[in-house]
This record gives C-alpha cells, sequence and structure tokens, in this order.
C-alpha cells in the first residue's frame, strides 16, 4: 500500500492550501516579508521536512502546478498587448532602459560569480536572476543550471526589490514615477511589478512591460554568456 | 452574459493560450532557434494580436486567470530549494553578494537611462 503522501493529489492540495493560507495572511498584515509565495516556500519545506516527506513525492502532484508556468508565460503576451499602448510615446527610451538594465544584471552575475570563484553551475543557475520566474527557470534549463536554485533567488530578489528598490532609488536622486517603474519590473520582475503598481497604474504598467522585455533580452543573450565564460552548455 | 456563455468564452480563450503555446513549442522543436517554446507562444501570441489576427476578449479571460495565479504554479520550484540545502550553506554568501549587488545596479542603471531619456506630455 502506498502512503497518501505518495499520491500527486497531495502535493496539490497542500500547495494550494498553504498558499492561499499565506495570501489571506498577507492581506491581514501588509509587511514584505510576508509576501505569499515567501511564507508558502518556507511552510511547505518546513511541513515536508518535520514529517520527513521526500521532495520526489511531494513533486508528483507539485509538477501539475508546474505545468500552468508554460500557458502563463503565454498570457505575458497578452498583458504586453494591453500595457503597450500606454508607453507607446516612449517606446524606444523605455527600451533602451531595460536593454541596459538587463545587460548589466548578466554582466553583474557573471562578473561577481568569477570574481568570487563560483562554482560553474552558480553563473548557469543565476545568470538569469532579474528575470520572471517561469522565464528564468526556463533560461536555466537551457544553461543547464539548478532550476529550483534560480526560482528561490529570483524570489528573493523580487522580495528585495519590492521592499527596497523605490527607496533606494528616490535615494540616490531618481525623481521621475515612470522611470521608478521600469527598473523595478527590470530589475525585480512580477513581484517589484506589484510594488510598481502600488504608486500607480503608469508605473505599474512601465513595470509590467519591463518585466516582459527583460524576460526576451536575457533569454537571448544569457545562453551565449554562459557558453562563453564557462565554455560548455 | 448567461453563465454558461461566459464559461463558454472561459473555455475558449484557455484553448487559443494552449494553441499560441503548442504552435511555439512545435517551432522549438522542428527549428534550431535558442528560444523556449513557451517564450514563442508569448511573442506570437502578442503579434497575433498587434496584427488583429484575433482579438483581445477572445483570450483575455483565460490570461487573467492564469497570470492572477501565476504566483502559484511556481511555488513547486521553490520547495525543490528543499534539495540544496547543503549547497546554499556553503554559497550563501556569494549568493547574497551577488543577489543583492546586480539588483542594485540593474535598478540604478534601468531608472537613470529611462528617466534621462523620456518624453513627458
Amino acid at each position: 500500500m502506498i502512503d497518501f503522501y505518495q499520491l500527486p493529489v497531495f502535493g496539490i492540495l497542500l500547495t494550494v492550501v498553504v498558499f492561499f493560507a499565506a495570501r489571506a495572511l498577507r492581506s491581514k498584515i501588509k509587511f514584505v516579508l510576508f509576501n505569499p509565495v515567501l511564507v508558502a516556500i518556507t511552510l511547505i519545506i518546513l511541513f515536508l521536512v518535520v514529517f520527513d516527506i521526500p521532495f520526489e513525492d511531494y513533486n508528483k502532484g507539485g509538477q501539475y502546478l508546474s505545468f500552468f508556468l508554460g500557458p502563463a508565460i503565454v498570457a505575458l503576451g497578452v498583458l504586453f498587448y494591453e500595457k503597450y499602448q500606454l508607453i507607446e510615446h516612449n517606446i524606444y527610451p523605455f527600451l533602451l532602459a531595460v536593454g541596459c538594465g538587463g545587460i548589466i544584471s548578466i554582466a553583474s552575475v557573471s562578473l561577481i560569480s568569477i570574481a568570487m570563484h563560483a562554482p560553474d553551475v552558480l553563473i548557469r543557475s543565476l545568470v538569469s536572476m532579474s528575470v520572471t520566474t517561469p522565464i528564468a527557470i526556463e533560461i536555466t534549463k537551457i544553461t543547464e543550471g539548478i532550476p529550483s536554485l534560480t526560482a528561490g533567488v529570483v524570489i528573493a530578489v523580487g522580495v528585495f526589490g519590492n521592499a527596497f528598490g523605490s527607496g533606494f532609488l528616490r535615494l540616490i536622486g531618481i525623481k521621475s514615477q515612470t522611470a521608478v517603474g521600469t527598473a523595478l519590473g527590470t530589475a525585480a520582475h512580477g513581484i517589484g511589478t506589484a510594488r510598481a503598481i502600488e504608486i500607480g497604474p503608469l508605473p505599474g504598467a512601465y513595470s509590467g512591460l519591463a518585466m516582459c522585455v527583460n524576460g526576451i533580452l536575457t533569454t537571448l543573450i544569457s545562453p551565449y554568456v554562459v557558453l562563453w565564460i564557462v565554455g560548455s552548455l | 452574459m448567461s453563465p454558461l456563455r461566459s464559461r463558454l468564452q472561459m473555455l475558449k480563450a484557455f484553448l487559443w493560450i494552449f494553441l499560441f503555446l503548442g504552435i511555439g513549442e512545435l517551432i522549438r522543436y522542428v527549428s534550431d532557434v535558442p528560444i523556449p517554446g513557451n517564450i514563442l507562444g508569448m511573442i506570437l501570441i502578442f503579434s497575433a494580436l498587434k496584427l488583429k489576427l484575433i482579438q483581445l476578449k477572445d483570450v483575455k479571460p483565460a490570461s487573467d486567470q492564469l497570470l492572477k495565479y501565476m504566483v502559484l504554479f511556481f511555488v513547486p520550484y521553490g520547495v525543490g530549494l528543499m534539495s540544496y540545502f547543503d549547497f546554499i550553506s556553503a554559497y550563501w554568501m556569494i549568493l547574497s553578494v551577488i543577489a543583492v549587488v546586480t539588483t542594485l545596479l540593474t535598478l540604478y542603471i534601468t531608472a537613470f537611462v529611462q528617466q534621462k531619456l523620456e518624453k513627458h506630455d
């Protein structure tokens, strides 16, 4: 007889229940570390460790949820179309800004990794660090890194950007709210975009679009950067 | 709109999304483009909307739902971190430096370029 936790429904049920509980918690307490994804992941890991359930058993159900990342990426294209008109008059400055930010991100990860003598698998997993989680996971599959490590760091980066991004930019003299939106979307993807939406609908639109554009840009560039630095894919 | 009608439109919208996902994966499968199929699907659905091959209302019911729950879909990958505790405890310092420095640098450069060049009207 197999245990209940080995059925796919266990992983699905655990994830959905904990996620909605974490979301309910967030609506009560507006504290950035109570980000639903962060809380959900932490609680599920704790649960699995406490009851000594292997990740492989959990993921028998978890993989069905992961599957929906594919159509969710396609849905980003629809989001892009919806928001596109709002920024059309500023499209070139916007694309240039996201392009510079995206390239700086890849360069920074690579250079710091080399300077600190990090193992190859770290560059392979982190080169897509600024990009929205589903796209970052796809990139890591191409660069042969560890997708779970990518997901963890990407979510952490998003929470960090959400918490400190706009304050940091104000501190160093950025006054344009739309520039703050673009920066949050480029550096801190969807979780940063959630902060940009709080600033206003227009910064929110810039942020969502920046997230999509940087996703495509990083997909195109990072495999070649990894190939160049590490020497193999 | 009757509930049944809106359900059918939701179903149709999901079929459109999966059609574009399928086309993207197919292109990826038969050619050497170095882009994942789902990202090709994203570019294709944007192009189709822009060229008015499909209408926003055809796909919006499904895309709104998918985006609303996108964060739920990547929770299992995050949970996968539990298999890498040893790796993280060995490299947490490098991981933190890379994440913090890169994020602040990217924020600054992006905001700086956009602020310098954008038009206000």
